[in-house]
């Protein structure tokens, strides 16, 4: 399984009847098997952009390349896990899962396929529970394996963890990159949390509001497993602060505070991440 | 074990022995089957409490019928002779060869009101444009007595028991089409998008996820209709038929034989309480809803 190359290219989009301007000229290039992530307030239009790549919307101007070819329409090779589970609560855990196999006649699969998925993520003990028996945390499992059900080479993240306690979240942010690298499929993921884009991200689009643009792009260039307590992830992490900062409307000098006191942290091994990974 | 399959494996929420779901299960279902058996014993004694109040009531009036010679003509409807007609019509078989007629025509309407009322209740809880252009005729027609009808339906159809089945069946396709629209209006959109995205195609979206999702507000729809249509079943049935229950109603009466009206209208009430019930039970079984 090889990832895709995304290309988008002057994208923009309105929303009533072009009364509000969501996204203002974005070009973005995500290399095959990459993992991205675009971050930046609440309504600087990284949902929309999201949507967009996958195919649900289609932007004002601008247009979105798939290996090449025009996205006009969803597709299942790339599939988009969202905020929530939205699982469907009268169907079972392995119905589920397969339901991607089914809308796509390929419920063939589903007897060698299930069974995996539900090793992948962990829940071969829950197979035929409903979902709705399930906590938060197996319940985004399930969308994962939904997700991953009909092979796809884009997996699109709208923030899906952000509902879950920490832990949970950790655990899922580590799996999900894992999975994505071990099949090379190209992730993108929209995220507030700032750890969360260090820990699943190869590279990070800031994004800027009124209307949304690209503010700054920074590589994220963490080797093997990531940890919130390695230099390397605060440092990186503080630097995204910086612009997360900057792109949000701050002062300058706050920001630049911000980074500098954290700065020499990074430099330790004993810098401190809020308990709960996030930073809003 | 590599250190994220650990973390996972912490992270795993409650299995079902860590909640205490399985540790305590025994004793909690012990202690929730005793709480259940109390609840239901009370609910119980009130609904036996609620029919002896009405049985004295009945009988009551029944006792003042008697004693004055001007409603002398009414005794019958007390309750001693209306259960010894009742007794008598279940033995013979009359109370089924009335009520058989009845729950045909009953089913027919309400099929046929299922039939148009699903459908196009889901034509307007998912295009916005169909429930405007339909919001004032559809409110409009809805709130003419089915009744009213009555004229139309005879010279529309070729057979009174067409007649009646539109009656039953124009009475009973609003709750449904309206239950319908409104269960479709409230589905999560994300599951819509969610499908879309992962290539659901129209005849999908409409069997696999519209239709379970808004089951219960189908059924609800269908309770609800159950109701009307039994409601308008008598008067419909006093058009020309000579069988089912309103034209029992109506022939009891003609023929001074009050007890038989009073057992029938016992009957109208006992198939009308079970069919409601069996509805409630359709509901609670097929209900994907979670009380809590």
């Amino acid at each position: 399984m090889k990832g895709a190359h995304i290309k988008a290219t002057g994208i923009s989009h309105t929303y009533r009847r072009g009364a509000t301007q969501a996204l203002a000229g974005i070009d973005l290039e995500i290399q095959p098997g990459e993992a991205v992530a675009l971050i930046g307030r609440s309504g600087c239009g990284k949902s929309t952009l999201l949507h967009i790549l996958s195919g649900l919307s289609q932007p004002s101007q601008g247009k979105v390349y798939v290996d090449g070819a025009l996205v006009d329409a969803p597709s299942p090779s790339r599939v988009m896990m969202f905020q929530t589970p939205s699982l469907y609560p009268w169907m079972s855990v392995e119905q589920n899962i397969a339901i991607g196999l089914k809308f796509n006649g390929r419920m063939r699969e589903a007897k060698a396929r299930i069974p995996e998925l539900l090793a992948l993520v962990e829940l071969e003990a829950y197979a035929k529970r409903n979902v709705q028996d399930l906590s938060g945390g197996q319940q985004q499992r399930v969308a994962l394996a939904r997700s991953l059900a009909l092979n796809p080479q884009v997996l699109l993240l709208d923030e899906p963890l952000s509902a879950l306690d920490a832990f949970t979240r950790h655990a899922l942010q580590r799996d999900i990159r894992r999975i994505a690298a071990d099949r090379g499929i190209t992730l993108v993921l929209v995220t507030h949390d700032i750890n969360e884009a260090v820990m699943m991200a190869d590279r990070a689009f800031v994004l800027k509001a009124n209307p949304g643009r690209i503010h700054k792009e920074l590589p994220i260039p963490i080797p093997g497993d990531r940890s919130p307590s390695t230099p390397a992830f605060a440092g990186i992490r503080n630097r995204l602060v910086a612009a997360y900062e900057e792109a949000a409307g701050l002062a300058m000098a706050d920001a630049d505070a911000f980074s500098s006191q954290n700065e020499p942290a990074a430099e330790t091994d004993d810098i401190r991440i809020p308990a709960d990974g996030t930073f809003n | 074990m590599t250190q994220s399959s650990a973390l996972l494996q912490e992270a795993t929420p409650p299995t079902p022995v860590e909640t205490g779901v399985e540790t305590a299960g025994p004793v909690r279902e012990r202690v929730s089957g005793h709480a259940r058996a109390a609840a239901l014993a009370v609910d119980l004694a009130y609904a036996l409490g609620g029919m002896a109040l009405l049985i004295v009531l009945w009988w009551l009036g029944g006792r003042i019928a008697q004693s004055n010679p001007d409603l002398f003509a009414f005794t019958d409807f007390a309750p001693g002779p209306t259960f010894a007609r009742l007794h008598e019509m279940i033995a013979t078989g009359e109370a089924a060869d009335m009520a058989i007629p009845s729950l045909y025509r009953v089913g027919l309407g309400l099929l046929w009101a299922v039939a148009v009322g699903v459908p196009t209740g889901i034509l307007i809880g998912w295009f916005h444009q169909a429930r405007k252009l339909t919001n004032i005729p559809f409110q409009f027609l809805r709130m003419i007595s089915p009744l009213s009808w009555m004229p139309i339906a005879v010279m529309a159809f070729a057979t009174w028991d067409g007649a009646i089945v539109f009656l039953i069946g124009i009475a009973a396709v609003w709750p449904v089409l309206f239950s319908t629209a409104a269960g479709l209006k409230r589905v999560d959109p994300a599951w819509f998008k969610v499908a879309r995205n992962l290539g659901a195609r129209p005849w999908h979206m409409l069997f696999t996820i519209i239709l379970p999702a808004i089951s219960q507000d189908i059924l609800t729809g269908i309770r609800l209709a159950l109701g009307v249509a039994w409601v308008v079943l008598v008067p419909a049935e006093y058009l020309g038929v000579t069988s089912g229950l309103g034209y029992a109603i109506n022939d009891a009466r003609d023929t001074l034989e009050y007890d038989r009206l009073a057992a029938t209208v016992v009957v109208i009430g006992i198939i009308g309480f079970g069919l409601d019930f069996l509805c409630q039970q359709a509901i609670a079984r097929l209900s994907w809803h979670r009380e809590d």
